[in-house]
């Protein structure tokens, strides 16, 4: 795990220098730590490194638009303008937006870190392409009936993966289970999805916090996939609590229900809010063949979505930013963006 | 050799040693051995031999070959055999041997080889780990204690009644006995080498397989197939079993031979399938084994019963009834039967044979026929009677208890005159009153029991019983009761009931309050707290936690409890309430850990208390905080003049920034929690009371008020969004949401405004509570506390209030709401008098198992975290740890001796035979004439080896390298080395069985899993964690300033490594701590040089 943390760490800074961020502001938010500290032991402030905003664009029809440039939308936060750093669509790596608007590749930084990870890990230093899926398998005994069937959609749906995403597949009933850390190894998620064991109650939210954690700490694009059919008797965090963690790391939820809508109102409701509210989705798919189709919506949504990064500009507000997209083009004003609203900057002393 | 220690250790070596430069400590070490001089190749293997670092063997040679003084020769040849000889080294072992021998060592010899318990093998189809996961078993447990796991899962999990009183199966074995069926199938299609073979992916072998396991290909054989679920009920045991169906699946996509090995389990039964099908009325021949016995729960306890005896035992009650006999009273011999022994010809019974010979109608001296009437006696309220009282120690306790007046009267008291249903009936011992009374009666120097204050007083409560009747018959004899044995009689009768047992709570609570104390608590104070307990009982523990309390102390903040009750205003008296036992809290933990000198723990009590009891009005509220804060600092000896704020976080836990490198330290995780709770600096807010505005305040003080308010009120935002059903099943307290919404209305303008300082002072008290009840949620919240981070109303919606009719304010700390979605999240309610352990189980579904099975012990889980956030580390010394170290090694090596010395063996196994049961002592005997140490010590307890470290009988006998180095140690009379400082630093906290939060060691057996909450008492006699992990710092070179940050990751990992087969499976927990430790020195290797993970390990 320290190995682990370490990795990350080294691909945070790294990846910070390679989007040209100026050595001289780095050093001096360093020193304006170390002198906060020394003034005051605990006293919190707030901190935005980098925001990672993914959007959709769809037409009146509900189908996806496609390739968009930086120059058609802008960004704001708070109504304060940002500059969006980098821009990719789809899968595609991202690339650097220039003063002009214009696009590169973003430059690799030289050397690196040498020290080795596992086989068949994902090296999350240079995972800037593709989208880190997590999938959140209930194994609870709520899902006793369905169990099996859901482990073959699930397994379809990582098969169909596009080849640059990872993928992690974490089960829960009581407790969350790391079944299969990130990786790229389309065997090895499956493996892991096939070795799951069938628990006893149900911590879905516990789980799904813990999932977000695990989540915000890598770096890219990434979303939650929970499959579920809703209930909760065990979790102690409220599923608000758990959207609001998402929705300030910039992770969208997408929930595929095994139970009807009208069955459980409760559940129904909290899918569609913690989902819409992050920029995700809820499909409420009884059978295989809707949870098949549910998959390959997601699968789409992952495909057809952009991400943009930007480092916040001067803002004094420490409380909820709201984000908002704006389509520059008169004619694009109908299409709808789903996007995240918003986010709290991470306290820090 | 007195005292001395074995080798000198240069002092620079001791400062690398304690610094955690393991590397550097050997380097020096070998220089100095270089010059071949006994004392310093003696200090080297010692160095070695401690650290389990490899080339000890040979620095204990060399030791040897440079020694002169032939006693010191002696012992380093000595040091060599036990090393080999718990390592396994054979060859080693035999020329150390020789050579000690030849050295004139006469003690040791090879052991002779002896026969084991008899088992013979039956097959289960299908592999070990596949049945492991669908019986809920642990692979990892010996393979003669896997049917012994699987019969009590059977027992505990397989059966349910149903509605015509019969058992039926459940879920569980349903899906055990339909995977054998299953597994059988595929056997079937196993070739003779044990193998399933598909050669290609369209032959026919692909077809049967598939069908078995309940699936089909969707697509036509080549890259593009995957397996579906064709057969639900079959393809959920395919996967549940581990079927390795995702290699299936890719050899056929890739057209490649596909081949799993699919032997039939062996699995060792005791004697033989057909002893255990006659007691079940089965013919051998006609039937499968594992089926049958899982189909027969009464045979899974017989089995059960069995396996739990020493062998000699076991061999004498299957001469005496026949298996089919002997089924029928199964649930007993399950339950009780472990503590049976045979010495001598005659069974082991505690006090007078003729006695136990009267109660049982047989002699102890024919030991078949006394177990036997034991066994069919009153449906088992004589068995365990006799378990209970053969689980006490030798000392007074036993011998008033066993006293052949005593055993008769208690006995007959204990079964009543109804006596079924028995205490076996039920899935667990229904004995949990009965062991409780046992184990914690406390005796006076007359060797009569302790009744606390006196004995009318206890008469008063049975007789006028002020909160209704407890027993009729008790009722009415209590007003002629005239000895401590009839109020004894009395306890021992109301044990047998399964109703709560107020009294017995009572008695041992304030037995536990008078356990410490200098005088015994007067009649008129014990009659108080009897008459106050239902209300304040819980509040006890405080009194319990610190023996200098006096007895006015005590009525005082018994009568500021009541008190408070009188506030009329509920919110008012919710915050005073919780802003009193948030500071008195503190004010134990200070105490507790020595902050606060003995002497003015009395006096800062009551001023703590005092200030609070003055409290009428909001504006009071701040001031009594003032007053009580600072009255605290001065007794913690704190003469700084910062702000109160960080003063009280440096008095909890330290230096908010700690040096060592991606941990967290301690006080790094209390500020980030206290800030994600959006709590407000206490400073901040007496100066707004003070101000009652925001013109003289300090203007960082001002931006923090604002925005801690601000996110209280997006929070309320977050939660806005809820749908029509979910508000109306939003499960909020009431009075939680009128304390927040209050809260959410601060302004500091407003307040400035505002002349009615009334209104500002109840927001500003609601605020200092959440303040300083916050204070003590970050200091017990376990490391990491998901809920701390993420609900940012966790503390302020602590409920005092309770529900209408049920007062919580003074109540045991609880938790509601947890699993539904609908809610603002779990919460806690009641007092914060045990808020420790509320908040270790509210965060226990955290943790992440790190194998298949999600068994986290529901009770075992909050006890360990306490274990670790209760003592804290922040005061271990490094010698401390060694001392523990050394006692650990002391009491394996003594395990070792007896292997090698058939005259020490006796002795040991009694020692150990004080704190584990006959058969469990008849293991480690049977592994050690095996030679086979590492298999003897497997299932010991690390507590178990400081134990009988400690224990007198073997002082003086077999001298080893830890024995002396004890010595040495001891010779110097540190207080830190005292019985006490070591329990103190390193026991566990047992609010049950103490009715305490103090660290203890008590070193009693533990118990079995009893019915009820007292599975609670169960994890409360598991006292081995921290004792392992002071070795283990030792041995590994961390130095014992940075144990406050390591020791709670360690413990973390240990609970997310069990795997336990079920309640009792303490080895679980072993094999857990002996992961865990395998991780932290394989990380430190580079410090330890090679250091093995293996030395350390039971």
């Amino acid at each position: 795990m320290l190995k682990l943390r370490t990795h990350l760490r080294s691909a945070v800074v790294r990846k910070t220098l390679a989007f040209g961020l100026p050595i001289a502001l780095i050093l001096s938010i360093l020193a304006t730590g170390a002198w906060l500290r020394a003034q005051d032991r605990t006293t919190f402030q707030v901190r935005v490194d980098m925001v990672v905003l993914g959007f959709t664009v769809t037409d009146q029809k509900g189908h996806y638009v496609n390739g968009l440039k930086p120059a058609d939308f802008r960004v704001f936060e708070d109504d304060i303008q940002e500059k969006v750093a980098t821009f990719a669509e789809g899968s595609r790596p991202p690339m650097e937006v220039l003063a002009n608007g214009e696009l590169r590749p973003i430059r690799k930084p030289e050397g690196g870190d040498q020290e080795e990870i596992g086989a068949g890990t994902v090296d999350l230093r240079n995972s800037s392409t593709g989208t880190n899926v997590f999938v959140l398998f209930d194994t609870s005994n709520y899902m006793y009936r369905g169990f099996v069937y859901a482990s073959d959609a699930i397994a379809d749906f990582i098969r169909g993966l596009d080849r640059t995403d990872s993928v992690a597949v974490y089960t829960y009933s009581r407790n969350l289970n790391r079944a299969v850390p990130l990786n790229r190894d389309r065997m090895t998620a499956i493996q892991g999805l096939r070795h799951a064991v069938a628990g006893d109650d149900s911590a879905l939210y516990n789980s799904l916090l813990l999932t977000l954690r695990d989540a915000a700490k890598v770096p890219g694009r990434k979303v939650v996939i929970v499959f579920s059919n809703g209930p909760d008797n065990a979790s102690m965090v409220a599923p608000d609590d758990v959207r609001a963690v998402a929705e300030d790391e910039g992770i969208p939820i997408y929930v595929i229900s095994t139970s009807e809508v009208t069955r459980d109102p409760i559940s129904t409701n909290i899918f569609k809010r913690i989902s819409t509210n992050t920029g995700g989705k809820s499909y409420f798919a009884k059978t295989w063949q809707k949870q098949v189709e549910a998959f390959e919506s997601i699968r789409e949504d992952l495909g057809n979505s952009y991400t943009v990064t930007y480092y916040p500009r001067p803002n004094p507000n420490e409380g909820f930013r709201s984000i908002r997209i704006e389509l520059t083009s008169e004619g694009m004003k109908k299409y709808k963006i789903r996007a995240r609203p918003g986010y709290r900057p991470q306290r820090t002393f | 050799m007195g005292a001395a220690s074995v080798g000198n250790v240069p002092p620079e070596v001791a400062e690398r040693e304690s610094a955690g430069d393991l590397a550097g400590a050997r380097s020096l070490l070998e220089q100095e051995a270089r010059s071949n001089d006994a004392s310093a190749t003696a200090s080297l293997a010692v160095f070695l031999d401690r650290h389990h670092e490899t080339g000890r063997r040979d620095a204990l040679l060399k030791w040897a070959e440079f020694e002169k003084d032939p006693a010191r020769r002696s012992l380093a040849l000595r040091q060599a055999v036990l090393t080999d000889f718990m390592d396994g080294k054979s060859v080693e072992l035999t020329q150390d041997l020789n050579a000690y021998r030849a050295a004139g060592g006469q003690d040791f010899a090879l052991p002779p080889k002896t026969a084991g318990k008899p088992y013979s093998t039956i097959l289960i189809p299908g592999p070990l780990s596949s049945f492991a996961r669908m019986a809920a078993v642990t692979p990892d447990v010996e393979p003669e204690d896997l049917l012994p796991a699987f019969a009590r899962t059977v027992v505990t999990n397989g059966y349910q009644a149903s509605g015509n009183e019969l058992l039926q199966q459940t879920e569980y074995l349903k899906l055990v006995i339909r995977y054998l069926g299953q597994a059988r199938e595929l056997q079937g299609l196993a070739n003779a080498n044990h193998q399933i073979v598909i050669p290609t992916c369209d032959s026919e072998q692909t077809g049967n397989l598939l069908k078995i396991l309940g699936y089909r290909m969707r697509g036509s054989c080549g890259a593009d197939i995957s397996l579906e679920t064709v057969n639900p009920t079959r393809a959920f045991i395919t996967i549940d079993s581990g079927f390795p169906l995702s290699d299936l699946e890719r050899d056929l996509r890739g057209n490649h031979r596909f081949e799993l090995p699919y032997a039939p389990t062996p699995m060792p039964v005791l004697y033989d399938a057909k002893y255990w099908l006659a007691a079940s009325g089965k013919a051998a021949e006609h039937v499968d084994f594992i089926e049958t016995f899982a189909s027969d729960p009464g045979l899974c306890r017989l089995y059960l019963g069995l396996s739990h005896l020493d062998h000699a035992t076991a061999e004498i009650l299957k001469a005496q009834m026949p298996a089919e006999k002997m089924r029928i009273y199964a649930a007993i011999l399950d339950f009780y039967g472990s503590m049976f022994q045979v010495r001598n010809g005659a069974a082991v019974v505690p006090g007078s044979p003729k006695a136990w010979g009267s109660l049982a109608g047989a002699s102890p001296s024919s030991p078949g026929p006394f177990f036997e009437h034991l066994l069919m006696t009153d449906d088992g309220w004589l068995a365990g009677y006799f378990d209970a009282l053969t689980r006490l120690g030798d000392g007074p306790t036993r011998n008033y208890l066993t006293d052949s007046e005593h055993l008769r009267r208690f006995y007959e008291a204990l079964r009543g005159r109804i006596t079924s249903p028995g205490p076996a009936r039920p899935v667990f011992r229904a004995t949990s009153d009965l062991l409780l009374l046992t184990t914690s009666l406390r005796m006076d120097k007359d060797g009569t029991p302790h009744i606390p204050g006196n004995l009318d007083v206890w008469r008063t409560l049975f007789a006028k019983h002020p909160h209704g009747k407890y027993d009729a018959r008790l009722s009415k004899s209590a007003p002629g009761w005239r000895s401590k044995d009839d109020l004894l009689e009395g306890l021992f009768a109301l044990s047998r009931k399964t109703a709560d047992n107020e009294p017995l709570k009572v008695f041992l609570a304030l037995n536990d309050i008078d356990r410490d104390r200098s005088k015994p608590l007067s009649a008129d104070t014990a009659a108080r707290l009897i008459a106050d307990y239902r209300q304040f009982g819980s509040q006890y523990r405080l009194f319990a936690d610190t023996p200098a309390l006096s007895e006015a102390s005590m009525l005082h903040y018994l009568d500021f409890c009541k008190s408070t009750m009188e506030i009329r205003d509920t919110l008012l008296r919710s915050d005073v309430v919780g802003s009193a036992q948030a500071v008195v809290e503190i004010w134990n933990i200070l105490s507790g850990r020595g902050a606060i000198p003995v002497a003015d723990q009395d006096s800062s009590f009551a001023a703590v208390v005092e200030a609070f009891g003055r409290v009428h009005a909001p504006g009071d509220l701040m001031g009594a905080a003032r007053t009580s804060l600072d009255d605290l600092f001065k007794a913690a000896g704190d003469t700084n003049h910062g702000g109160r704020q960080d003063r009280l976080v440096e008095l909890l836990v330290g230096q908010i920034h700690s040096g060592i490198e991606g941990i967290p330290s301690p006080g790094e995780r209390f500020v980030r929690m206290f800030d994600a709770q959006a709590l407000i600096p206490i400073d901040y807010l007496l100066a707004a009371a003070d101000h009652s505005g925001k013109a003289a305040l300090d203007p960082k003080a001002v931006k923090n008020m604002n925005d801690q308010i601000e996110r209280l009120r997006e929070n309320e935002t977050l939660h806005g969004s809820l749908s029509a059903e979910e508000k109306n099943l939003y499960g909020g307290s009431y009075w939680s949401a009128r304390h927040v919404a209050l809260e959410r209305k601060f302004d500091l303008e407003t307040m400035a405004k505002n002349p009615d300082k009334r209104e500002s002072h109840a927001v500003l008290a609601a605020l200092l509570r959440d303040s300083l009840v916050g204070m003590v949620y970050c200091y017990y919240a376990p490391p990491g506390s998901q809920i701390m981070l993420t609900n940012p109303l966790f503390v302020r919606s602590h409920d005092f209030v309770g529900l209408e009719g049920a007062p919580a304010y003074w109540a045991a700390t609880d938790v509601s709401n947890s699993g539904w979605p609908a809610s603002a999240g779990g919460r806690l309610y009641g007092s914060l008098v045990s808020v420790p352990y509320v908040l270790a189980q509210a965060e226990q579904n955290f943790m992440t198992p790190r194998r298949e099975q999600a068994l986290i012990w529901s009770d075992l889980v909050p006890q360990m975290v306490i274990g670790v956030t209760i003592p804290r580390w922040r005061n271990v010394l490094p010698t401390q740890l060694r001392w523990v170290s050394l006692h650990i090694e002391r009491g394996k090596t003594l395990i070792a001796a007896a292997g090698l010395d058939s005259k020490l063996m006796p002795d040991v196994m009694d020692a150990l035979g004080r704190h584990l049961a006959p058969g469990e002592v008849d293991r480690v005997r049977l592994r050690l004439l095996a030679q086979d140490f590492q298999g003897a010590i497997s299932q010991v307890p690390p507590a178990i080896f400081y134990a009988i470290s400690e224990d007198p009988s073997l002082a003086a006998v077999s001298p080893d390298v830890a024995s002396m180095e004890i010595a040495a140690l001891a010779s110097a009379n540190r207080p830190e080395l005292t019985e006490a400082a070591i329990a103190r630093a390193f026991g566990t906290p047992k609010p049950t069985l103490t009715h305490s939060y103090k660290p203890a060691l008590l070193y009693v057996r533990t118990f079995p899993a009893l019915m009820g909450f007292s599975s609670r008492i169960l994890a409360e006699t598991w006292e081995s964690n921290n004792l392992y992990y002071a070795a283990l710092a030792d041995e590994a070179g961390i130095p014992a300033a940075a144990l406050d940050t390591y020791v709670p990751e360690w413990n973390r990992s240990a609970i997310e490594n069990i795997y336990a087969a079920n309640l009792e499976d303490w080895p679980a927990l072993i094999r857990s701590l002996n992961v865990t430790a395998s991780g932290v020195l394989h990380r430190t290797s580079g410090v330890t040089q090679q250091a093995s993970a293996e030395g350390f390990r039971n």
